[in-house]
């Protein structure tokens, strides 16, 4: 009984072990061969170079001319700059709207709350290719240019739940007695939103704000479908480079979007964590 | 009185905006998107304003006799998909149940930082960790490469664009979807009944299936959905990793907006993926309301 | 100038339950309550207690009724202008401000110069003992220590009337002792009213000035705590303060008969020579009866004898099968000797210490 107990255990272990292998061996293993100098087999180490980030970057290197693949570090860096904005604008609307909507629902009983609070799960559970083609028939019914513009309106749709959930959550886990005891205090409703609701609020807030921004800036399937002919984002950069063939600099750009995401969601956690 | 007025003013200054947004963008959308897909397809893209059931009928078999016959292909396409996103949800489910069991037993810190491993990859691009996995499959890739060095193959398999290779990714990138709502309720599953069940003289093959599962089947059914829903519609996964041969609903519906320009028809499959989201919803609120779980949602 | 800082009249509230129908918090209550005094609320849970503090507080709104302190109608204005705190019952510490903000934060938003405010926190902390703990946190203090800073937030600025719902229920037995001595100090000194509710009799004897004890949103009784334990107006009021016997039955001159036939004497000079009544005998005021008992007795069958200390506590039922406690000091082990064997008791009384209810008292 006890051999078989510890040996369910070691092989529950074992499991996970595996489990996180499987999560992170891939992403190890194009940062390792990100580094390859082999053009045409990238799977097959022929070498070290850092000459594709170079490529990436817009350095000259030594690769031949017809050797490159990257139509231009301009576009790739307009495309940076687009998701870069809407990223932005984005996240400032949806975290506005998103904690309006959590502190409305949270703060005040009316006829119809829960329904509206299923309605606000809504334009998040909706798959991504449904929204994208109503938005589109949408905003080309009413004649809307499609562009930098209605990319944004699109994403705040659904990124605005996003927010109000993690917000809501926030609102949630408050006691509600806090605000009872600073009105009893002697301040007032504004003085009591300011001092105690809002410092309470604004992890959660932050929070929101940061993964509106995130998955802003990777949204692909709904920008794809609204965002017309004039702009690209880096998400669209990407998959359009890869439904045109696997080419080594797509390589270095994946590793350098994994470390710049990887660092800012673990500056992001941590200054969470040290927050609670 | 002014109490009550002010209440409503300050109600109606924070929802009203945000809740016009919603309105127009959102609902008016889909309302319009609903509309188009009873309306006839154009002969060069566009649409006519006339009530035409059979861009349903060319999925579920009632075609329009005039000029499209009923193609099965599309209720095969739909078909497909719903079995694709059910062993994804089946093999997400696999992956991380028993994970969950041991991240739950370690100490505060570890946990911690084993959530911590779990949600970084979702902040990460999804196009990314995609790519990573074509670089591994396909013919070239890093199984191939490895096999055929050691010799164990003699030609290339076909790992990429196919079936598996689409489940394979649609599992990476949904692990923290499915981890998070199972890891919930493994976490506050009361090790006392197990043991009492123990107790009592259930073996542990029989505690499980009595008692483990069901006290964690909340997290499971919670899983199992928000991993079906984006899985059945996907597009980007079988783009990437499906190429050409494996159609699922979502390419089907890129397809007839982007290339085919039949928008009624591609209206008609997205309102097909909406309903089955809406359905499985609807169970669960049904499940999950009769279990008296409703709470959460009414906080 | 009142003699009663706070005054409710009529007061009234119901709640809509989620089944449709409405519970009764507060039944047209009328209170008054006295400069400096300790006033305690106590009643089971549910009769009203925390809804009658909160709308002194401001936080439930009156279906009817009226609320005055110190002479101003307070009936309508919202908590924040209302010269009343409160010590919340989980302490509502604000987590994001330290000890000192959390102290001065009625001073702050009252508008109080900063160097003014930071002496009087340092004063208030100092009288709850807590000086120089300013820059903590409340989740770095023990529930007691939270407890004090909660209540040093709420005498920062001198309200004309202290509520307290349940502080101390939180607490551990010891502490909640020693909190409850410093809590009365605290009042006297300070020298303004205290509304404070327990569901604890036993706190509710020691501190007050005066018991209103609540049930079913009406106050069944109000009076100092002695005369409540003596003399209760109505069985409820009995039963929850104390352990009791309680007979009902008919008053006959100086007895008063039960159904069952049992006999008990009094010397209460009853309103009405005969009627309904109900006759308390609590259970230390029975002794063990001795060879020729002058006082009245009652034969009891015992079902169980208690040790719990310094008395013995006697389970027993009379012929007629009512059941009777009894407590018999511990002093006298060879008496207990004697009943433990034959399981059969004589308890005796003094008719001058039953007390009368009278059937018109009963709700
Ligand atoms: N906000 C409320 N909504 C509905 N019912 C309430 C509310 N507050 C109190 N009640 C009801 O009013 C009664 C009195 O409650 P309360 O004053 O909290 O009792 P106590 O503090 O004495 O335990 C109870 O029956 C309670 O269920
Ligand atoms: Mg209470």
């Amino acid at each position: 009984m006890k051999i078989a107990q510890s040996l369910f255990r070691g092989s529950l272990v074992a499991y996970t072990g595996l489990f996180f292998a499987f999560i992170y061996i891939p992403l190890v293993v194009i940062a390792v061969y990100s580094f390859n100098s082999n053009p045409v087999n990238m799977m097959t180490w022929t070498g070290f170079t850092t000459e594709w980030y170079a490529q990436v970057l817009g350095f000259k290197t030594t690769v031949s001319e017809n050797a490159l693949y990257i139509e231009s570090t301009g576009q790739l860096l307009q495309a940076v700059w687009n998701s870069l904005v809407i990223a932005t604008s984005t996240t400032l609307i949806a975290t506005v709207f998103g904690t309006a909507i959590a502190i409305g629902l949270y703060r005040f009983d009316f006829l119809g709350q829960r329904f509206y609070r299923v309605i606000m799960f809504m334009p998040m559970l909706m798959p991504d290719i449904v929204l994208g083609i109503a938005l589109l028939i949408f905003f080309v019914n009413s004649g809307i240019h499609l562009g930098l513009m209605t990319i944004i309106i699109g994403q705040c749709t659904f990124l605005i739940s996003y927010v109000f959930i993690v917000v809501s959550a926030r609102l949630a886990g408050m006691d509600r007695t806090l605000e009872n005891a600073s009105a009893d205090l002697g301040a007032d409703e504004w003085t009591t939103f300011r001092r105690v609701v809002l410092p309470q609020l604004l992890p959660g807030i932050v929070g929101g704000a940061l993964l509106a921004f995130i998955i802003s800036m990777d949204d692909l399937v709904i920008t794809y479908f609204i965002a017309g002919v004039d702009v690209t984002t880096l998400p669209m950069f990407i998959f359009a480079m890869l439904r045109r063939g696997i080419k080594p600099e797509i390589n270095a750009i994946a590793v350098m979007m994994l470390t710049f995401s990887f660092v800012v969601a673990s500056l992001g956690l941590y200054l969470r964590s040290r927050q609670k | 009185m002014s109490i009550a007025i002010r209440r409503r003013v300050q109600l109606a200054v924070l929802l009203g905006p945000v809740s016009l947004f919603l309105a127009v963008f959102f609902l008016g959308p889909l309302a319009i998107m609903m509309v188009t897909s009873f309306l006839a397809p154009g002969l060069y893209g566009g649409v006519e304003w006339t009530f035409y059931p059979h861009n349903f009928g060319r999925i579920l078999g009632f075609a329009d006799p005039m000029f499209e016959d009923f193609d099965p292909v599309y209720i095969a396409i739909f078909i497909r998909s719903v079995k694709i996103a059910a062993l994804t949800v089946l093999a997400a489910l696999i992956v991380c149940y028993p994970a969950a069991f041991c991240i739950a037993r370690l100490s505060e810190r570890w946990k911690n930082f084993c959530l911590f491993l779990i949600t970084l990859p979702f902040f990460t691009s999804l196009i990314v960790r995609l790519f990573v996995w074509v670089l591994i499959l396909r013919q070239t890739g890093l199984v191939n490469e490895m096999l055929l060095s050691t010799g164990m193959i003699a030609r290339p398999l076909d790992l990429i664009y196919t079936d598996g290779a689409i489940i394979l990714g649609m599992v990476y990138v949904f692990i923290p979807f499915m981890f998070m709502p199972v890891y919930g309720s493994v976490e506050k599953l009361d090790w006392t009944l197990v043991r009492a069940s123990l107790d009592l003289g259930a073996g542990p093959i029989r505690t499980f299936w009595r008692i483990i599962l069901p006290l964690t089947a909340p997290g499971i059914v919670g899983g199992a959905i928000i991993v079906f829903i984006p899985a059945l519609g996907n597009f980007v996964v079988p783009a990437i990793l499906g190429g050409a041969k494996v159609m699922m609903l979502g390419n089907l519906i890129e397809q007839q907006f982007l290339a085919a320009r039949n928008w009624p028809f591609g209206s008609a499959l997205a309102m097909m993926v909406m309903s089955v989201m809406l359905l499985l919803l609807l169970v669960y609120v049904f499940v999950s309301s009769r279990r008296g779980a409703d709470a959460a949602l009414n906080r | 100038m009142q003699d009663s800082i706070v005054r409710l009249e009529g007061a009234s509230k119901a709640f809509a339950t989620p089944e449709g129908g409405s519970v009764t918090a507060l039944d047209a209550i009328d209170l008054q309550v006295r400069r400096n005094e300790f006033l305690t609320l106590l009643g089971p849970s549910g009769c009203g207690k925390t809804t009658l503090l909160q709308a002194i507080s401001g936080f439930v709104e009156l279906d009817g009724g009226r609320i005055l302190i110190d002479g101003e109608d307070m009936t309508d204005r919202p908590p924040y202008r209302r010269p009343v705190n409160t010590v919340f019952q989980n302490y509502a510490l604000f987590p994001h401000m330290t000890v000192g903000e959390n102290t001065a934060y009625a001073l702050e938003v009252a508008g109080v110069a900063k160097a003014k405010r930071r002496e009087q926190v340092a004063a208030a902390l100092k009288m709850v003992g807590l000086a120089g703990m300013e820059g903590r946190r409340p989740r770095q203090l023990s529930g007691g220590q939270q407890q004090r800073v909660a209540l040093a937030r709420a005498i920062i600025a001198r309200p004309k009337l202290l509520l307290l719902d349940e502080p101390l229920s939180a607490l551990d037995k010891n502490l909640r002792q020693a909190m409850q001595i410093e809590l009365k100090t605290l009042q006297h000194e300070l020298g303004i009213s205290f509304i404070f509710v327990t569901h604890d009799q036993q706190e509710a004897l020691t501190m007050s000035d005066r018991v209103a004890v609540l049930s079913g949103g009406r106050i069944q009784q109000l009076d100092t705590p002695r005369a409540i334990y003596d003399h209760p107006v109505n069985s409820f009021v009995a039963t929850f303060i104390g352990a009791s016997n309680l007979f009902d039955g008919r008053i006959d001159g100086d007895r008063l008969m039960t159904g069952d036939g049992t006999e008990i004497r009094h010397r209460r000079a009853p309103s009405t020579a005969s009627g309904a009544a109900t006759a308390l005998i609590r259970p230390e005021q029975f002794f063990l009866a001795g060879e020729g008992e002058p006082f009245p007795t009652l034969d009891v069958d015992l079902e169980a004898i208690v040790f719990v200390g310094s008395t013995f506590e006697l389970f027993g039922r009379t012929s007629a099968g009512k059941k009777v406690i009894a407590e018999i000091p511990a002093g006298r082990r060879s008496l207990i000797g004697d009943i433990e064997r034959t399981r059969r008791a004589r308890l005796a009384y003094d008719p001058a210490a039953v007390h009368l209810i009278h059937a018109c008292a009963e709700a």
